[in-house]
């Protein structure tokens, strides 16, 4: 008998665990399907579903913190922004989006009066009273903009508007008070907005087209708190209804304002955007899927494994790994034809850069008292910036695909300059010898160099690289030090501080304005600003102060272009390089991806065959 | 009662250990962990907003209160929120770690007990070809890297280049059908590796055991090897195996599997700790820290009482 018990108990041991694990599993798979299901179509067709590939996921949902492209894909779709960019206009051109119009602009470009567009309501939320969305108005763009200056949101858009503002900083020194009023930021009624300037600020319509400057609807940050970052609430195309470390699920927005798509308006091309089946969206109001999922996979071999399983992700940007599998022609970018059958391609410039520039707040490569050192300094700096082999560079991490130019100007902004001599990205050893030779430079007196990075193969390959070169110009190998840091956080605070020598870096522009990229050299914006350079030139400064308030113009132009030529004269930088991007979407996909500049505008209009 | 007696005692003994750990690991992360500060910054931060954020942080105050703090934190429950999503930090892991128990689970099942079986078999044919054979193929496993065992079986099994049979990532689970379809792979490459070391180690438990007495003595009067195996092998070895087996728990169920979770796309908790721990966000760490140490004090514990389980001679005094 007790042999009889022992094997009931084992038993019913056995189906207890076995009924645990039953419910974990049952009960795991209720609540992901509750969080992920979206409404059945009208029609009683499938789900049109469009998965989104991205290599990195976004930490944080609150547009006050939507500091990268990974989050303003979420963001700008979830959310109503005044301004957007075109879905295909090159360059980049921007257009009214909840903004009723263009705004109605003082004489003095000073005061801004923008109309937003009337009915536009937010998502239902358990966070409205009965939970229905109620209706967006001017007041909700005062409060959005308004939490940047509240320290209690830990914003990151700030200096977006920053002095820019009248009365905004104040209000923030008073103490953020929510209901205090603030002169340059007042919404004149339910539908009017109109914003004060300090000075005129051409870029302001730009920095309305940004997730940072998401409408957010007050109710819903008061009732999730902390929480709101990973609840959006917007009036976008589309609601957020699960998000994890894998991915967001989000579903179309039914109540979407019916806005039909002007193909010409939108800067369509049919010369280069012909193939794509754009037309087939003419006319039709997006979104026009129900379904949105953007996965994160930050391992290149699991996206491409799944870009190419056929019914998983439908959109990659191709690994450099790939690129000589996948492409038939680099020069043009052409696919092989295996994968010119299964999928579309597109090939972009990067808007922005990758450069590397000398911190001169460091005396050994930069400012002296001693004003003899400082001339030779700057010569060492030239010698290094000779010795500098770009075509590597590109050839060895790039796949051989990126535009090298000259200077801080980079290509995708129109005052771009092709015709800018390219000697400072030409390599020249025996220049760079003889300038150290002529100012007295030898192994012996040469300063180590500390060549700061975060720990990897790729960086330390760079650097290797960077070594190599530098030891043929006779800069001994043991005085070029790696100095790695464990997490981008912890370089990103040795830049801050002015630690390092030499700045490794890469620049997404904001705007598509080369203001952007000139600010990384204005003296004010120093460490701990943009400036990691610390470069300190009063007529650079000037010169910046001056064309920062006008509008686009030649004149402006040439005033951008004289500060380019500073930068390249003065031997601040190794610069630079705009990477080219490749993208893959499968053939049902119809769409003209591209993460440049704000990133993932083009998601609203992302259709599927059939 | 004698068990219930224990188990109170253990567990106050086993608060100095997790004061310890926790000290230890909150001034690592403190003084040598990422700083949050600055990828919480504008592109264009002044002093004043520096301050502002570590004031947000709590990074102005002394270690000492933040310590307290933290002790305050683990013993309400109350972890706070992700200082990088915002989201609760009990609600966080509530969310991620059953995924990663459910993932992890069977490959850890499965690691174990055909390893146990394999040990049986290597130290029972000790120094023929089954012996050779199967140690061989540990330090096939032993040797080659986890990444790339996942990466060749992503390929071959879940890939278009391969069979194709199975996702290559995602964790959609409505039935077991869709569990089956997303752990398999994952589940083969962890087995794989697992195999290894696991094999090797219960071998060398299993032969020290088949040289006993008792063992040479049940030989002798002629016990099937089976039986031989089961009854006088495999009982005796439990206790270094139950070591091994307890002790892997706190590991699994905390840190999850991350190279496993990335490749595959699954929201387990071992991606959770491991952004925790580059991004420096400290609300997460110090909870994961926390119920580390208080996982492996309950596994000590759990340990102790399975040894008596299966040795009464083992006292609990």
């Amino acid at each position: 008998m007790p042999q009889v018990s022992k094997l009931w108990a084992r038993r019913r041991l056995a189906a207890t665990i076995a009924l645990v694990g039953l419910a974990i599993l049952t009960g795991c798979g209720a609540e992901r399907d509750a969080r992920t299901s979206a409404p059945p179509t009208a029609e009683g067709r499938a789900l049109k579903v469009y998965r989104h590939g991205m290599d990195e996921s976004p930490t944080s949902l609150d547009p006050v913190q939507g500091s990268n492209v990974y989050a303003n894909h979420v963001l700008i779709n979830a959310y109503d922004t005044l301004f957007a960019y075109k879905y295909l206009a090159r360059p980049y051109e921007i257009k009214p989006n909840l903004a009723d119009g263009w705004p109605t602009i003082s004489e003095d470009k000073l005061t801004y009066t923008i109309r937003i567009k009337p009915g536009v309501h937010y998502v239902d939320d358990p966070a409205f009273p009965g939970g229905t969305g109620r209706e967006l108005v001017a007041a909700d763009i005062v409060y959005s903009l308004k939490r940047h200056f509240d320290p209690a949101t830990r914003a990151q858009g700030a200096w977006l508007w920053q002095d820019r503002i009248v009365g905004l900083d104040e209000w923030k020194s008073a103490g953020s008070d929510y209901d205090a009023e603030v002169e340059g930021l007042r919404a004149l009624d339910r539908y009017t907005l109109r914003i004060k300037l300090t000075q005129p600020y051409p870029q302001l319509l730009d920095t309305l087209a940004q997730g940072y400057a998401s409408v957010v609807p007050r109710e819903a940050v008061e009732h999730y708190g902390r929480e709101f970052a990973i609840h959006p609430v917007g009036s976008g195309p589309f609601r957020v209804v699960s998000y994890d470390t894998t991915r967001i699920v989000m579903d179309r927005n039914p109540d979407y304002r019916q806005e039909p798509v002007d193909l010409a308006a939108e800067g369509y091309d049919p010369a280069t955007q012909g193939g794509y089946g754009l037309e087939r969206i003419a006319g039709r109001s997006p979104p026009f899927i129900d379904r949105l999922e953007i996965h994160f996979i930050g391992e290149n071999s699991a996206r491409w494994n799944s870009f190419t399983k056929g019914d998983e992700i439908q959109y990659t940007q191709v690994p450099n790994e790939q690129v000589d599998q996948v492409l038939a022609s680099k020069q043009p970018v052409r696919l092989r034809p295996e994968y010119a059958e299964l999928y579309h391609v597109y090939a972009g410039t990067e808007a922005g850069f990758i450069f590397q520039t000398f911190n001169l707040s460091m005396p050994e490569f930069g400012y002296n008292p001693d004003p003899e050192r400082e001339r030779r300094n700057k010569a060492l700096r030239c010698a290094v910036i000779k010795a500098f082999d770009w075509p590597a560079r590109n050839e060895s991490f790039y796949a051989g695909i990126g535009q090298v130019f000259p200077g801080i100007i980079v290509p995708v902004v129109p005052e771009f300059d092709p015709g800018l001599s390219r000697e400072s990205v030409t390599r020249d050893v025996e220049g760079a010898r003889r300038l150290l030779a002529e100012n007295g430079w030898n192994a012996e007196n040469l300063p180590v160099f500390t060549y700061g990075t975060v720990a990897g193969v790729i960086n330390r390959l760079m650097y290797e690289q960077f070594r190599a070169g530098l030891k043929q110009i006779g800069y001994p190998p043991k005085k070029v030090v790696l100095k790695q840091y464990a997490t981008f956080g912890d370089i990103s605070k040795a830049w801050k501080q002015a630690e390092l020598p030499w700045v490794v870096k890469g620049w997404g522009l904001d705007y598509p304005d080369a203001e952007n990229t000139l600010q990384l050299y204005y003296g004010p914006n120093g460490s701990p600003g943009s400036n990691d350079a610390n470069y300190h030139n009063p007529e650079y400064d000037r010169l910046y102060e001056q064309a920062r308030v006008m509008l686009p113009s030649p004149e402006r132009t040439q005033i951008y272009r004289r500060m380019n030529r500073m930068v390249i004269d003065d031997c601040l930088a190794v610069t630079g390089m705009a990477r080219t991007r490749i993208y893959l979407w499968h053939k049902d996909v119809i769409a003209l991806p591209d993460r440049e500049i704000v990133g993932g505008f083009f998601l609203k209009y992302v259709d599927l065959e059939g | 009662m004698e068990v219930l007696q224990y188990a109170l005692r253990k567990l106050v003994s086993g608060i100095p250990l997790i004061l310890g750990v926790t000290f230890v690991s909150f001034l690592l992360m403190v003084y040598f962990g990422p700083d949050q500060t600055y990828q919480l910054l504008g592109k264009n931060p002044t002093p004043e907003q520096i301050a502002e954020v570590r004031h947000q942080l709590g990074y102005d105050q002394p270690f000492l209160v933040r310590y307290a703090d933290y002790l305050r934190e683990l013993a309400t429950l109350d972890l706070g929120h992700s200082d990088s999503t915002g989201e609760k930090v009990s609600v966080l892991l509530g969310r991620t770690i059953p995924v990663s128990l459910l993932l992890v689970l069977p490959g850890f099942v499965l690691g174990n007990v055909l390893a146990i079986m394999l040990a049986l078999l290597a130290a029972h044919f000790r120094s023929r070809w089954p012996d050779k054979l199967i140690m061989g193929f540990s330090v096939i496993g032993m040797s080659i890297s986890y990444l790339i065992v996942i990466i060749a079986f992503q390929v071959i099994f879940s890939s278009s280049y391969g069979l194709g049979i199975f996702p290559v990532r995602g964790w959609n689970v409505h039935s077991f059908a869709d569990y089956f379809n997303y752990v398999a792979v994952p589940t083969m490459a962890t087995v794989f590796v697992a195999l290894g070391y696991n094999t090797r180690f219960y071998r060398s438990v299993v032969v020290e055991e088949l040289t006993r007495d008792h063992v040479r003595t049940a030989r002798a009067f002629g016990a099937p090897p089976a039986q031989l195996l089961y009854r006088d092998v495999l009982k005796n070895c439990m206790i270094p195996i139950i070591t091994r087996v307890v002790f892997s728990i706190p590991l699994i169920v905390i840190s999850g599997a991350l190279l496993v979770e990335s490749y595959f796309g699954i929201p387990g908790v071992g991606k959770v700790t491991f952004d925790a721990i580059t991004t420096g966000d400290q609300p997460v760490l110090k909870a994961v820290v926390g119920l580390t140490a208080v996982m492996f004090v309950l596994a000590q514990l759990l340990t102790d009482i399975l040894y008596r389980a299966v040795d009464p001679r083992v006292s609990l005094g």
